[in-house]
């Protein structure tokens, strides 16, 4: 083995022009293979963190109203024991309501969160643009959309008229955006106390909402169906993003898809021609099998010679194509920018991602290799000593 | 003295639908440390010979006996092994790796057989290079020498292990004739040296008739057989 490595080794160095050609169609395949992947795992995280990233992944809520302390008490139990570990779970009491604001009226359903854990999952303190967060009864903060239609400012009041007629008067202490526009119109945001005063519902709420960790935010149906089993109770609602979003759902699909099939066919095509080189290379290198022959070199050691060329041509090559893949990607984000300067697709580096793109580089090139070190196997010296 | 070599009955055939036979019905054997000489006309049948003895080639029919053993029961694997120690080839064209040095050649056959090269083996093929005039180009690469060199480096090569029987075929064919007289000096002396049995193919009836025994291959028959 380590004489068919020596002599693979040699045989490569000694024509460096074609090895080095060889060496940068593996990289060049795997660097495709690379970009491609990372650039569409990176639009896919964007989409998703743009989309589903801020916003409650698995809800919560009753068929007929509101849960009460001692259902939603018991059912954050019960979800903190599954087996996956959320990234945040909050509660919400969601309210429909009328806003006016000077001559102007206005729409709105009022959620009433526990901020600090609502942020979790809904980014609330970085969204706010303007003021702060409601911290007092009686303070809301509304949409940036809002903001710019009605010209409001902060600290102003506005009444909110609930569906029993009766009025309240908040003061306006912050101003978000959600970069949604049917979220910056259509929500204001209060305590949960607040709204729980305000709609005279007592200790309850409306929804309680789940955001799972990046790792499985794929496995929303799966982890809303064991939640529901463990909660095992008819009058009890759960959505997950996945039913609420399946034309997202199978648009990231396509796109994993189309990606897959990328991949697929650069990997055939890097296959093909590391497979055809090599081919090249017995029919060139052999007179020198047939020598090594006659000199009693074993058929199987004289067919590690082209599998070590493949594996030294892999690994040069899926070197190289990681460089210029990561290279190409750091381009993409410095030259494709949006008008603000930001990048059109964020950058997503997956080492694993990376690694595995290699090691299936390695293999092919292992595998491209095996015809030929069939063929060097199969070759017979006589053939050569006689015919030259 | 013992057989080395011996072939019993043996003939070739190539191909299969127009049948050309080159050897027929070969009866021969060689003694231990004999210097051997084949001539004949091209075409005569005696590369095919020496290319069976060589285990290149198989006999069509017949048997190939070699140190006693009949070749015929040979794995792939235990041919392979046979040619790497027990036979050391000379072409008539060198058939160096161009990809290697001098010195590198020579020591393929024993990497080889062994894998690693010790120091005391590169010392020897230094040795085997100094005894064929090679010191000067030992780490040349195979490409950089001239024709002399390149057959003298694969005589160097074929010595390495030590092999029993070293088989050539017009080893000095491409030549001039100061370098022929040479390179069949060295041979002689290996074989008085070592004992080795030495199978040569010439069609220079000068250098045939320096050997112990002159076989003439005429036909694919032996034509004539005269051990001095």
């Amino acid at each position: 083995m380590k004489l068919g490595f020596r002599i693979a080794l040699r045989f490569l160095k000694s024509n460096k022009g074609q090895t080095l050609l060889i060496i940068l169609g593996i990289a060049i395949g795997v660097s495709v293979q690379i970009f491609i992947g990372s650039l569409i795992q990176g639009l896919q995280k964007g989409l998703i963190d743009k989309t589903i990233g801020t916003s409650s992944q698995i809800t919560i809520s009753s068929q007929d109203g509101n849960l009460n302390t001692k259902d939603y008490e018991e059912f954050i139990e019960v979800i903190r024991k599954e087996d996956r570990e959320m990234e945040a779970i909050s509660v919400a009491l969601d309210n429909a309501a009328l806003m006016d604001y000077k001559e102007n009226s206005q729409s709105l359903l009022v959620r009433g969160f526990e901020l600090n854990v609502a942020d979790g999952i809904y980014d609330i303190f970085d969204r706010i643009v303007e003021g702060t967060y409601p911290k007092n009864d009686n303070e809301i903060i509304l949409g940036i959309d809002l903001k710019e239609e009605y010209d409001m400012a902060l600290q102003e009041e506005v009444t909110i008229n609930t569906a029993e007629q009766k009025v309240h008067s908040f003061k306006v202490v912050g101003f978000f955006d959600f970069k949604v526009s049917s979220l910056n119109t259509g929500w204001g945001i209060t305590t949960l106390q607040t709204a729980q005063n305000i709609f005279a519902t007592g200790d309850v709420i409306s929804s309680i909402e789940l955001q799972l960790k990046e790792d499985s935010v794929f496995l929303a149906d799966e982890i809303a169906e064991n939640i529901k089993k463990d909660i095992n109770r008819e009058d009890i609602k759960i959505v997950n993003w996945k039913e609420q979003n399946e034309s997202l759902l199978s648009g990231l699909q396509g796109q994993s898809i189309s990606s897959y099939m990328i991949q697929v066919f650069v990997m055939i095509s890097v296959v093909l021609g590391i497979a055809s080189v090599l081919a090249i290379t017995v029919i060139q290198k052999s007179k020198q099998i047939g020598i090594l022959k006659a000199m009693g070199i074993r058929n199987v050691s004289s067919s590690y010679i082209f599998l070590f060329e493949g594996l030294i041509l892999g690994f040069f090559g899926a070197i190289l194509g990681i460089v210029l893949g990561l290279g190409l990607s750091f381009a993409f984000t410095k030259f494709a920018l949006n008008p603000d300067g930001t990048p059109v697709i964020d950058l997503y580096i997956n080492y694993s991602f990376i690694m595995i793109s290699g090691i299936i580089a390695l293999l092919a090139s292992a595998f491209a290799a095996m015809i030929p070190a069939a063929k060097s196997s199969r070759l017979n010296p006589i053939d050569i000593i006689r015919n030259n | 003295m013992s057989k080395i070599l011996e072939l019993r009955n043996v003939n070739k055939i190539y191909g299969t639908e127009i049948k050309n036979q080159v050897l027929y019905d070969i009866n021969l054997s060689f003694e231990e440390g004999s210097f051997n000489s084949i001539i004949g006309q091209s075409g005569s049948g005696k590369s095919t010979l020496l290319n069976i003895i060589g285990t290149l080639d198989k006999a069509t029919s017949g048997d190939v006996y070699i140190e006693g053993r009949d070749i015929k029961k040979m794995s792939i694997n235990q041919l392979a092994d046979y040619r790497n120690k027990t036979i050391g080839f000379v072409f008539q064209f060198h058939y160096l790796l161009p990809e290697f040095t001098a010195l590198e050649n020579v020591l393929m056959p024993y990497r080889i057989q062994n894998g690693k090269v010790s120091k005391e083996i590169v010392r020897k093929a230094e040795e085997i290079m100094n005894l064929v005039g090679l010191e000067k180009v030992k780490n040349n690469m195979a490409t950089k020498m001239s024709g002399g060199q390149q057959q003298r480096t694969a005589i160097a090569r074929a010595l390495i292990n030590n092999p029993r029987i070293i088989l050539a075929d017009e080893p000095t064919g491409n030549l001039d004739s100061d370098s022929t007289e040479t390179i069949y000096e060295l041979l002689r002396n290996i074989n008085e040296e070592y004992k080795t049995t030495f199978l040569i193919i010439t069609h220079d009836r000068r250098i045939a008739e320096k050997a112990d025994r002159i076989v003439e291959i005429k036909d694919g028959k032996i034509n004539l057989d005269i051990k001095k």
